[in-house]
């Protein structure tokens, strides 16, 4: 009798798991793990895209931002990548920052740790200079380089992020040497570079846009003209083969089951094409480039390497 | 530029924004009045219950807040000779004697009266300055934001009153405190032990609570303080049959908004100074001098308006570079930052109607006051220090807990909200000054991160540090501040000695 009981309960149970297995994902709503506080780029991104997430996932699909804010994303980005791989746990991804830290310190997580779902923001690079600078092209900042290298001063948001990585290239590309002056952030550091403190600087579009009158715009690392700034033309129409910028996307952890990969990663494509989310995206401010699947994995292991190249040349701290 | 401040005005009196100043108002004089619980204690309390808020509301609590508490202070002064912020111990001086005549009622209203006009003065400095002041502060790069910090730790240090040295030991401990964390350039770990936690340096909301919050609260505990205020001794009437009384005030009354706006710009000078000051200058103009300490309406005048005229001043600094010059400012420049407002020449493009709301609203705040802390009000108020003692302690400390906790959702936060608590008893009962502490971690970051920025825009060359004019004048300020306090001392001691033989 009582093998009887557990028989039942046995096939009861597996019953039960089955029907689990059966139910379509999501069935809870999803929690969206921000690394930054709320309202910054990241945070803005991660909100203006969870409903259309939720309306391409279908099924009353719900996500709840949470923020987790501190060391530059870090303590957000190492919770997702300890979190259970069932996909009900995804969080914001930047780079090539978050690839950065687990070459310069001793990080909680590397490129494996993920499953790359999306990448949705590409925020190009721009070269800037002060006004007093007098260097209003790209060829008089290349010659005033050449001229006493490590004169000129750039001002930027920190080191090994996208715009340390930018000058890196526009060194090697150029064959130029300048002075890095990291700032905390990019407000500062364009506030110096409205004071004249600080000769030039590589900012991202979304910061510069609506400062054409401040700052001389000099080029942005793009290979088409980007919407932000359609007279601003690109490095590659100068001649300089420069294109990076600063990207936010969306990871799970590593060994999400297929069937949730292949779900979200369908969500992601369609909300790249709707006009909706592409008027949300600009109107705060948001370059898009979405980037799914397998391509974004590939785009992370090459800034993995790029950042690595740089940092063994020339260690940043 | 202005237009600007008009066309924030409408935002100002939405229901819930104008609701907010009201509440801040009143729980700021409620604050005010309890002996040991300061405006700074209450806004850190504050600041991480506010984040969900929208900033006019938040901002409109602080606004309210700053300014009922700088007249709450008043109230316990007058009527039992124990300040209720350090801000207005000048105000014992005549309110305490007047309340033993039986004019405490009146002396509450000339304080009232007196905050309000300082406060609407204050506000006013704040409206007109600090927007063309955010465009000058494009002077202001790396090396000169260093010589502001500098002069702002110095001024902590020196100006504050009481030891020197003991002000400098606490400089240095919240200088310490700053260079926990990530180290600004290279991003490398300083202090951090491992913790996670930590890697962002201390928040300073974390620290003003240990620090400010918990050692009053303690005092709370430990000393029942026998708070029995008899009615007679407020002999109230209508504030409006007190106004023609106060009419020959009015030349006080500028002289204390003059200073006390002047000594809030300051970097370290706070509101007690302001009072000081606006005292010893309105007696000194008075023509019955030897009337005042023995209950002369005036002086009450002199002090309030001058404790209350620092309140809006005081974040000139913090608005436009970015630099607190009190711990008040530094916990309001705290609850902007929460809000996404950047400090500098940006904040006033960006967000020129929450920047401007916040503005109006220390106005309108300035000018509940009066209705609010006014005619029915004051007996009510005086009631309060009736409230027992352990049951607001005990209120206040998990008012702290949750707070800190909600910041980041975390223990460990907590703890180390206690751990300084404790730091901050200790310096209490040794008599260290708290202010300098605040100022060191905020400062004392300013100063080296741009410091080596400064370093690395003159590549290596010390002399960047002395270029231009701005650097040169914020060096000869610091000088001054350090000698001069001796200086004065010496000269005086020379000329008594001389009057002496």
């Amino acid at each position: 009798m009582l093998k009887l009981i557990q028989k039942g309960a046995l096939a009861g149970a597996m019953i039960l798991a089955a029907g689990a297995a059966l139910a379509e994902y999501p069935e809870k709503p999803i929690e969206v793990v921000v690394g930054y506080s709320a309202g910054g780029g990241t945070d803005v991104m991660a909100r203006t895209a969870a409903p259309f997430i939720e309306k391409y996932l279908g099924g009353g699909a719900s996500l709840v931002v949470k923020n987790v804010p501190g060391a530059s994303g870090q303590i957000g980005v190492t919770e997702v990548a300890g979190a259970k791989p069932d996909g009900y746990t995804i969080g914001t991804f930047n780079l090539p920052g978050m690839m950065a830290r687990t070459i310069d310190r001793e990080a909680g997580y590397d490129r494996d740790s993920f499953t790359y779902l999306a990448n949705v923001v590409n925020d190009p690079n721009v070269i800037v200079t002060s006004k007093d600078s007098g260097l209003d092209t790209m060829e008089k900042l290349i010659a005033a380089a050449k001229a006493d290298p490590g004169a000129i001063t750039v001002g930027m948001s920190s080191l090994g992020g996208d715009d340390h990585f930018a000058l890196i290239k526009l060194e090697g590309l150029t064959e130029t040497e300048f002075t890095i002056v990291p700032f905390k952030g990019s407000a500062p550091a364009r506030t110096a570079l409205m004071g004249g403190h600080v000769a030039m600087g590589i900012l991202n579009i979304s910061e510069v846009a609506s400062f054409q009158d401040e700052l001389n715009l000099l080029g942005v690392a793009t290979e088409e003209r980007s919407d932000f700034a359609p007279d601003l033309p690109t490095f590659r129409e100068q001649g300089i083969d420069l294109i990076n910028g600063s990207m936010r996307g969306f990871v799970a952890p590593a060994g999400l089951p297929e069937d949730v990969v292949a779900k979200l990663d369908g969500a992601f494509e369609q909300m790249a094409g709707d006009p909706e989310f592409l008027k949300a995206m600009a109107d705060t401010a948001n370059p898009v480039e979405v980037v799914t699947g397998d391509d974004f994995k590939q785009l992370t292991s090459d800034l993995y390497d790029l950042a690595n190249k740089v940092w063994q040349e020339t260690p940043w701290n | 530029m202005y237009s600007d401040l008009l066309n924030a005005l409408p935002e100002v009196f939405g229901l819930a924004n104008f609701l907010a100043v009201i509440i801040g108002v009143i729980a700021g004089i409620v604050v005010g009045a309890m002996p040991g619980l300061s405006a700074t204690m209450a806004i850190s309390v504050l600041v991480p219950f506010t984040f969900g808020l929208e900033p006019l509301v938040a901002l409109g609590l602080m606004a309210g807040i700053y300014n009922g508490a700088m007249y709450g202070g008043a109230i316990p002064a007058v009527l039992l000779r124990i300040p209720g912020t350090p801000a207005a111990v000048a105000t014992t001086f005549d309110g305490y004697p007047m309340a033993q005549r039986g004019e405490g009622g009146f002396a509450l209203q000339v304080a009232v009266v007196s905050s309000s006009i300082g406060g609407i003065a204050s506000a006013f400095a704040l409206m007109l300055l600090a927007p063309p002041l955010s465009k000058v502060t494009l002077l202001f790069g790396p090396a000169e934001v260093f010589w502001v910090a500098v002069f702002g730790l110095a001024s902590i240090i020196f100006l504050l009153g009481g030891s020197p040295v003991k002000g400098l030991i606490s400089a240095c401990f919240g200088v310490f405190v700053s260079v926990i964390g990530s180290d600004p350039i290279f991003g490398s770990d300083r202090f951090t032990f491992n913790q996670l936690e930590l890697l962002d340096g201390i928040s300073i909301v974390i620290l003003l609570v240990g620090l400010y919050a918990l050692p009053p609260v303690i005092d709370l505990l430990e000393t029942p303080l026998k708070t029995g205020v008899s009615e007679d001794k407020l002999g109230t009437e209508p504030i409006w049959k007190a106004l023609p009384r106060m009419k020959g005030f009015w030349k006080t009354w500028i002289r204390g908004s003059l200073i006390g706006i002047w000594i809030g710009i300051l970097p370290g000078a706070g509101g007690s100074m302001a009072a000081f000051m606006s005292y010893n200058e309105a007696r000194r103009a008075s023509k019955h001098p030897e009337r005042w300490g023995e209950g002369e309406p005036e002086g009450v005048a002199a002090a309030e308006t001058a404790n209350n005229a620092d309140t809006a001043s005081a974040l000139i600094p913090a608005l436009t570079l970015g630099i607190p010059g009190t711990a008040v400012a530094a916990v309001m420049l705290g609850g902007l930052l929460v809000h996404g407002l950047q400090p500098g020449p940006m904040l006033f493009r960006d967000n020129p109607d929450v920047v401007f709301g916040f503005m109006w609203q220390f106005l309108f705040g300035a000018i509940l006051l009066v209705l609010l802390g006014g005619s029915l009000a004051t007996n009510s108020f005086a009631r309060l220090l009736n409230l027992p003692r352990p049951l607001l302690g005990s209120i206040i400390i998990v008012l702290m807990l949750i707070g800190v906790y909600s910041i980041h959702g975390r223990m460990f936060d907590v703890y180390l909200m206690l751990g300084f608590g404790a730091v901050g008893w200790v310096m209490d009962k040794l008599k260290f000054p708290l202010p300098p502490v605040v100022l060191g971690l905020i400062l004392g970051a300013f100063a080296e991160e741009n410091l080596r920025l400064a370093l690395r825009i003159g590549r290596g060359d010390w002399g960047v540090l002395f270029r231009n004019t701005t650097s040169l004048v914020l060096v000869a300020l610091t000088i001054a501040v350090i000698v001069g306090p001796g200086l004065k001392k010496r000269i005086l001691d020379a000329r008594k000695a001389r009057t002496a033989d």
